[in-house]
C-alpha cells in the first residue's frame, strides 16, 4: 500500500561536480516514510544528510532516481511547480531559525500562506492560533531580534505548520540551542507529531531519538540500519 | 497577494531607515535640482517673453551690420539719408519711418542755482523726427513735442529721475549735454514721455533716454566716400519703420530690402562688407526661443545626469541589499516563494525609493526654486535690467514635475531590475548556506 507513504525515495543518487572532479554525496538511496512517523536521520558530518533533506524539500534535484511526495513524482515538476510544492506540502525548520528579520513573529507565520495564496481573512487568524499552540502568542508582534533562540525556533515551527504540510523537514533544529531549550523544542515537535504530523529530523544527538519513532542512518551517502 | 508583497517591501525599507534615507537622498537631490533649474528657466522664460511683448509687433528696426546668425547691427555707421527715409515711407506696406541718429554723450550737466553744477554719466540721445514717438509707441506725459531747428529735447520718465527723486527734471529745465567729442549741447526739456516698455530688458533699443530734433543736434558730413563730392549730407545710423499691420511685416521688410539694395543712398554710403540688417518682433522671438532652447537643453542634461546618478545609487544599494539578504531569499524560496515574488519584492523596494525620491525631490525642488527666483529677482533688479514695476515671476513648470516623478519611478524600476533578477535567480540551496 503506497498511499500511506508521505515520502518515498527510489534509488536517489546525487553527484556534485566540482573543480577537482565528481563527488558522490548520495548513492542509491531508497527509503520510505509513512504518514504520522517521526523519523530521525543520523550520520556523521558529511554523510549527506542535508543533501538528502534538500532533495526531499524540493530545493534540489537528484542526479538520478525519483522522489515521490504524497504519491506525486517530483522529477517531472518544473521549478515553479517545485516552489508550489514547497509552499503547500513541506514545512522547513532550520538550525539557524531563518526568520525574516524585518517581519514580526505573526507576519513570519503568515508569510507561507501569502505565497500559496491563502485568503487574507483566514491567514492571521490561523497564524495566531499556531503561535498560541507554540505558547508564544504574546510575542506575536515582536521582531525576531527581540526573541530568544528557543522562541524563534517555536515561531519557525508555527511557520512550518502554517500551510498544513505533508511533512516537516527539520535539519538540526536544536543545533543552535542549549540542551534544555533544545528539549523544549523537541517536546513541541513531539506534540505536533502526536497530532498526526509526519516529521523527518536530522540530528547528531542520539538522546533525541527518544522522541522519534524510527531512526535512519546515512553512511558515506548510503542508507543503513545501524550507526 | 501583490499588496502583501508591497507591504513587505515597505517593511523592508522601513527596517533599514538610514540606508533607505541615504538612497532616497540621491534621488531627491537629482530630481530636486532638475525642478529648481526648470523652475528658474521657466520663470525667466515667462519673464523675458513678457518683457518683449512690449515691442511693437509691426515695428522694424533697420540698420547696417552683419547678417550673421544672429544679425548684428553696428550702431556707428551712418548711412541712411533723408531721401532714403522719404522713399521708404512711400513703400506700399509702410505706415511710417523715423530716422535715428545716435549721439553718444559723456555726461549730462544741470545748473543748480547760479554756480553749482550737477553731473551725471552719459548715455545716448537719439536725433529723430516726431514720427519716432508713433513708431516706438511713446506717449508724452507732459509738455509737447520738440521743434525742428530748436535746442529742444524730450526725455523719458526714467531720465527725468536721473539726478535723483528730489531733483527730478521737469518741462522747462535746461540740460547741458557733453558729447564724446567734447562739444557741449544745450538742451531745453520740452516734454517727458513714458513707455510701458521702459522696464524692458533691451529697452536701450526701444526707449531712448532723450530725443531731440535732427537740426541742430545731428548733422554729418560726407565727403570721402561719395566720390569726392564735398556735400553736406545728414545720414542716420538706424531707421525705425512700422508696417501697416502685423501681417505685412515680412512684405514690408522685403520691399525695404529691395529698395535699399538698389539705388539707395545708404547702399552708396555703407561699407561694402556690411549688410542691411532688420530686427523685428518675429526675429526677437526667434532669438528668445533660441536662448530658451539652450536653457531647455541644460535642464535636460541635468535631468539625465542626475537621474543616472540617482539610478546608480539605487542599483548599488539594491545589490548590497540583495547580497546581504541572500539567506533570507533562500529561506523565502524554501517556504514557497516563487522567483517572480522574490523579483517583485526587490523591484517594489527600488520603485518605491524612485517614486518617493521623485515626489520629495519635487517638493524640495519647488521650495528651492522659489528661493532661487527670489535671489535671481533681486539680481535682475540690481543689474538695472528692470525697474521696480517688473519683478521676476515664480512660475512652476508643471510638466517637469510630472516628468521628474515619472522618471523617478522609472529609474527606480530600471535600477532595481538587475539586482532583483540576481535575487530571483539564486539557487535556494546555495542561498541558504550563505553566511
Ligand atoms: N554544492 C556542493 N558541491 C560539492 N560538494 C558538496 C556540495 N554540497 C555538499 N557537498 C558535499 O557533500 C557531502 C555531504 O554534505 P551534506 O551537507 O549533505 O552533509 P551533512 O550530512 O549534512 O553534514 P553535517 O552533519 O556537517 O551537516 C559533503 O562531503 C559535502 O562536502
Ligand atoms: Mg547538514
Amino acid at each position: 500500500m503506497t498511499d500511506e507513504y508521505a515520502i518515498e525515495v527510489r534509488s536517489v543518487t546525487k553527484v556534485y561536480q566540482s573543480g577537482k572532479g565528481e563527488f558522490r554525496a548520495l548513492h542509491n538511496v531508497s527509503l520510505q516514510i509513512k504518514k504520522g512517523e517521526f523519523v530521525a536521520l543520523m550520520g556523521r558530518s558529511g554523510s549527506g544528510k542535508s543533501t538528502l533533506m534538500n532533495i526531499l524539500g524540493c530545493l534540489d534535484r537528484p542526479s538520478s532516481g525519483d522522489v515521490l511526495l504524497d504519491r506525486e513524482n517530483l522529477s517531472r515538476l518544473t521549478d515553479g511547480q517545485l516552489a508550489e510544492v514547497r509552499g503547500k506540502k513541506i514545512g522547513f525548520i532550520f538550525q539557524t531559525f531563518n526568520l525574516v528579520p524585518t517581519l514580526n513573529a505573526l507576519k513570519n507565520v503568515v508569510l507561507p500562506m501569502i505565497f500559496v495564496g491563502v485568503p487574507k481573512a483566514s491567514r492571521e487568524h490561523r497564524a495566531l492560533e499556531l503561535l498560541r499552540r507554540m505558547g508564544i502568542e504574546n510575542w506575536a508582534t515582536h521582531l525576531p531580534s527581540e526573541l530568544s533562540g528557543g522562541q524563534q525556533q517555536r515561531v519557525s515551527i508555527a511557520r512550518a505548520l502554517s500551510n498544513n504540510p505533508t511533512i516537516i523537514l527539520a535539519d538540526e533544529p536544536t543545533g543552535n540551542l542549549d540542551s534544555k531549550t533544545g528539549e523544549k523544542v523537541m517536546e513541541f515537535l513531539s506534540m505536533i507529531n502526536k497530532e498526526g504530523k509526519t516529521i523527518l529530523l536530522v540530528t547528531h544527538d542520539p538522546l533525541l531519538t527518544r522522541y522519534t519513532t524510527r531512526t535512519i542512518y546515512l553512511k558515506d551517502g548510503e542508507v543503513s540500519d545501524r550507526p | 497577494m501583490i499588496s502583501d508583497i508591497f507591504t513587505m517591501s515597505l517593511d523592508a525599507l522601513r527596517s533599514r531607515k538610514i540606508r533607505t534615507f541615504l538612497t532616497l537622498l540621491g534621488v531627491i537631490i537629482g530630481t530636486g535640482s532638475v525642478i529648481i533649474v526648470a523652475t528658474a528657466g521657466n520663470s525667466l522664460k515667462v519673464y523675458i517673453k513678457e518683457q518683449w511683448n512690449f515691442f511693437d509687433p509691426t515695428g522694424i528696426i533697420i540698420g547696417v551690420g552683419t547678417n550673421s546668425k544672429p544679425p548684428q547691427i553696428t550702431f556707428t555707421e551712418k548711412v541712411f539719408t533723408d531721401a532714403d527715409v522719404k522713399k521708404i515711407e512711400g513703400l506700399p506696406h509702410i505706415k511710417g519711418v523715423a530716422p535715428v541718429g545716435i549721439i553718444a554723450f559723456k555726461k549730462v550737466m544741470m545748473k543748480e542755482g547760479f554756480l553749482k553744477w550737477q553731473t551725471k554719466q552719459g548715455g545716448t540721445m537719439w536725433a529723430s523726427t516726431p514720427e519716432l514717438l508713433k513708431v516706438l509707441d511713446l506717449k508724452l506725459v507732459s509738455g509737447e513735442i520738440f521743434h525742428e531747428g530748436k535746442n529742444e529735447v524730450l526725455i523719458s520718465e526714467g531720465t527725468a529721475q536721473m539726478f535723483g527723486k528730489d531733483t527730478s527734471l521737469s518741462v522747462g529745465d535746461t540740460l547741458y549735454v557733453q558729447q564724446i567729442t567734447g562739444r557741449i549741447l544745450k538742451a531745453k526739456i520740452v516734454g517727458i514721455y513714458n513707455s510701458s516698455s521702459e522696464s524692458n530688458i533691451l529697452s536701450k533699443l526701444t526707449v531712448p533716454a532723450m530725443i531731440g530734433p535732427v537740426d541742430p543736434y545731428y548733422t554729418t558730413f560726407f565727403g570721402s566716400n561719395v566720390g569726392g563730392l564735398l556735400r553736406k549730407v545728414t545720414a542716420y545710423t538706424i531707421l525705425y519703420a512700422a508696417a501697416v499691420d502685423t501681417e505685412s511685416v515680412n512684405k514690408a521688410q522685403v520691399e525695404i530690402l529691395e529698395y535699399l539694395n538698389g539705388a539707395s543712398d545708404a547702399n552708396k554710403y555703407k561699407d561694402e562688407k556690411t549688410d542691411f540688417v532688420f530686427i523685428t518682433q518675429e526675429y526677437i522671438q526667434e532669438r528668445i526661443e533660441q536662448i530658451l532652447s539652450v536653457v531647455n537643453m541644460f535642464i535636460t542634461a541635468i535631468a539625465v545626469v542626475s537621474l543616472i546618478v540617482g539610478g546608480i545609487g539605487i542599483a548599488n544599494i539594491m545589490f548590497a541589499t540583495v547580497t546581504e539578504r541572500t539567506r533570507e531569499i533562500g529561506t523565502m524560496m524554501a517556504i514557497g516563494a516563487k522567483r517572480r515574488i522574490i523579483m517583485q519584492l526587490f523591484l517594489y523596494q527600488s520603485a518605491i525609493i524612485g517614486l518617493l525620491g521623485g515626489i520629495l525631490g519635487c517638493i524640495i525642488g519647488a521650495s528651492g526654486g522659489a528661493f532661487i527666483i527670489q535671489i535671481l529677482g533681486n539680481y535682475v533688479q540690481e543689474l538695472g535690467f528692470s525697474t521696480s514695476s517688473a519683478h521676476l515671476p515664480l512660475i512652476y513648470p508643471m510638466e517637469w514635475f510630472v516628468i521628474a516623478t515619472i522618471s523617478g519611478l522609472l529609474i527606480g524600476i530600471l535600477a532595481g531590475v538587475i539586482p532583483a533578477r540576481k535575487a530571483a535567480k539564486m539557487d535556494p540551496v546555495v542561498a541558504l548556506r550563505h553566511e
